[in-house]
């Protein structure tokens, strides 16, 4: 207590440092989400004028709804594939780069900026990427007609949400995990040798337990984001189709929101999607977090 | 004495080293041209300043570091091109390089499961060692949870659980407090005295490599300044440049030049007779110089500056002709508060060195 009082003589100082990023916060996160969490047990005019308490029939009729259910599979698909290849090709990247490169500070500033990329001009240029017909994959369709569909093919169009995604994601994870992995001793990977470990040994034996903090916070941070980040991805390149097939979750809320009108039933969905993402990552930490090393 | 002792007595080899060089491009050799035969089972310090290459020539034996040209034996085997994994070399290194991960017992057994031994041999195996070093109970515990000693004895547990043909420790006391220092001192002597295993051990500190070594290789910027036993490096250091590197305070060199009949020093005096003419640097030991004595030479003026009692001896710092002399005397001794000290300094104990060279010059005062 003492070394804390002393360290903040004024009390009133933290509060007031700490206070705009918490107003943001309130105003455009907890607001929100309390204001979807109570309007999702009213049914709410479309047009504004007049609400009525229905208790849990919201949910009743989300739950038995079954294109719910397909876009919230289609979620945790999206979810699983893109956040582990979002994940895994940084790594496979960073281990190489570990072997030589020492990264200088404007490289690492370089690497990150995608992350300050907005999804939608990702997205647009992704779109122009796996185009059809003028993009990188369009020689296949001039081999095969049709072999590369993203308009039509449900897959396709699927695999290009996945690469745009992935390619935002690279950049962030690889500099998180080079870094966890530069910080592991030379003497480490010296004493590995001495043992007898070859280098694909001591990945698995030494590097990459050692940056499991690292390969945690990337997985968390990706989880998260995948299941509400597609939006500006899937708004810019597929509008959700085709016929539904890269309607994730967030995208169906939206359009059954302000397209739809449907405001109780989007309500209901965000509230089911936050308490989704809030059990995702309270289990992450419960059952990966805590078997976590983090000494060195 | 048990089966891991007397394997590693039997996989102990000897280490031949021919023209070995290290050179990271032309300009910077840190390693030139070295021979070198380290015997089975003998205990070798590499001894040296900070940047003498002593780390360099171990981690070329282990195999970490490529060499540049030369060849490195253990036993019959040339290994220099070898992975670390095939030279049967095992390594304690500074900072333990424990894997923080891993469990002791896993630490420890690591390499053996990297050689794919069946998981009860690895066991026992483990526990013999673990039994050896007193770590069998912390096997379960991870390397966080230790104190420095334990981790230590844990990277030697690891080194020699693989039975290995040579021991390669890189400066392993450096990380350790003084007295942890000492014990731990006291325990690798026991363990090398227990397995025999050929061990080469690289050092800064001159009372590790005094007191661990059979023989001491003394590193001076790559080249070798002497090898030989501790006794032998401490009564005929083979140049200047050992006589100042071990003793604690360091052997006292003076410059002097013969007349033909004797060898005086810088301001005329005379230390010692002897047939030699021309420029020399002469070299005595603090504990031998004897203060107002009448023993046999001369006897030299000198002026106190400083005395140091350290309970055991004390050291006085004169002023000799314009260098300073370290002198260590007995604890007390009636030297207080006086200026000026006549000095003997027996022949018997004079070490000549040249002036250019700072080679030994031996048999220069007689048999010795």
């Amino acid at each position: 207590m003492t070394s804390e009082s002393t360290l903040f003589s004024n009390r009133w100082l933290p509060i007031l440092l700490v206070a705009p990023f918490m107003l943001l916060i309130v105003l455009f996160f907890y607001v929100p989400i309390f204001q979807a969490f109570y309007w999702s047990f009213f049914l709410e005019q479309p047009f504004g004028g007049g609400s009525m308490f229905v208790g849990f029939d919201n949910f009743a009729r989300v739950l038995s709804d079954r294109e719910f259910w397909q876009a919230g599979w289609r979620t945790i698909i999206f979810m699983v594939t893109a956040s582990s290849l979002a994940v895994l090709i940084p790594l496979i990247l960073a281990v190489a780069a570990d072997r030589k490169i020492r990264l200088s500070l404007p490289a690492r500033n370089v690497l990150v900026w995608p992350k300050g990329v907005a999804g939608a001009s990702i997205g647009v240029v992704f779109a122009f990427i796996f185009n059809p017909f003028v993009g990188i994959l369009a020689p296949l369709n001039s081999i095969s007609p049709g072999i590369w569909a993203p308009g039509l093919d449900g897959l396709d169009a699927f695999i290009t949400l996945i690469a745009a995604h992935v390619w935002g994601g690279i950049p962030f994870n690889f500099v998180i995990l080079l870094a966890g992995l530069q910080s592991i001793p030379r003497t480490m990977h010296q004493a590995a040798a001495m043992d007898g470990a070859g280098p694909w040994r001591r990945i698995f034996d030494v590097q990459l337990p050692l940056i499991m903090p690292q390969l945690f916070l990337t997985l968390v941070l990706e989880f998260t984001e995948s299941v509400t980040s597609a939006f500006a991805l899937i708004d810019t390149i597929t509008k959700g189709g085709p016929g539904g097939a890269t309607t994730l979750l967030v995208y169906k809320i939206y359009v059954d929101g302000f397209s739809g009108y449907d405001l109780s039933g989007a309500s209901t969905q965000t509230a089911i999607l936050m308490v989704f993402v809030i059990l995702l990552t309270a289990a992450q930490f419960l059952f990966l977090g805590r078997r976590i090393n983090y000494e060195r | 004495m048990n089966a891991i002792d007397t394997a590693i007595r039997a996989a102990a080899a000897s280490i031949t080293v021919k023209g070995l060089t290290k050179a990271y491009d032309p300009q910077t050799v840190v390693i030139p041209p070295m021979d070198v035969e380290l015997k089975a089972g003998e205990f070798t310090v590499v001894l040296g300043p900070s940047g003498c290459g002593k780390s360099t020539l171990l981690q070329m034996i282990a195999g970490l570091e490529r060499v540049s040209g030369g060849k490195i034996l253990i036993g019959a085997r040339e290994v220099q091109d070898l992975e670390p994994k095939h030279r049967g070399c095992a390594m304690v290194f500074q900072n333990y390089a424990l894997y923080p991960h891993m469990s002791v017992f896993e630490n420890m057994a690591y390499s053996l499961k990297v050689a794919g031994m069946a998981k009860a041999e690895r066991a026992e195996r483990v526990a013999a060692v673990a039994k050896m070093l007193g770590l069998a109970d912390y096997l379960h515990r991870k390397p966080g949870q230790l104190s420095g000693g334990q981790r230590q004895r844990v990277a030697i547990g690891r080194a020699i659980v693989r039975e290995p043909g040579v021991l390669l420790f890189d400066e392993p006391l450096s990380n350790l407090d003084a007295q942890l220092r000492h014990d731990m001192r006291i325990e690798l002597a026991d363990l090398h005295r227990r397995i025999g295993a050929t061990t080469v051990f690289v050092t800064h500190d001159q009372v590790e490599a005094m007191t661990l070594a059979d023989r001491i290789l003394i590193l001076n910027k790559g080249r070798i300044e002497q090898f030989d036993t501790p006794k032998a490096i401490y009564h005929h250091p083979a140049s200047v440049f050992v006589a100042k590197f071990i003793g604690a305070p360091p052997m006292n060199i003076l410059p002097v030049t013969g007349d033909g009949s004797a060898l005086r020093l810088a301001d005329g005096q005379v230390v010692a007779n002897a047939p030699l003419t021309g420029a020399y640097q002469l070299g005595i030991r603090p504990e031998d110089i004897v203060v107002d004595g009448k023993a046999d030479g001369h006897a030299v003026k000198a002026a106190l500056r400083f005395r140091e009692d350290l309970g055991s001896h004390s050291v006085l710092a004169v002023d000799l002709g314009g260098s300073i002399v370290r002198i260590a005397t007995p604890f007390g001794a009636d030297i207080a508060d006086r200026l000026e000290l006549l000095l003997n300094f027996p022949t018997s104990r004079l070490h000549l060195f040249d002036a250019a060279t700072g080679r030994a010059i031996p048999g220069a005062f007689g048999a010795q």
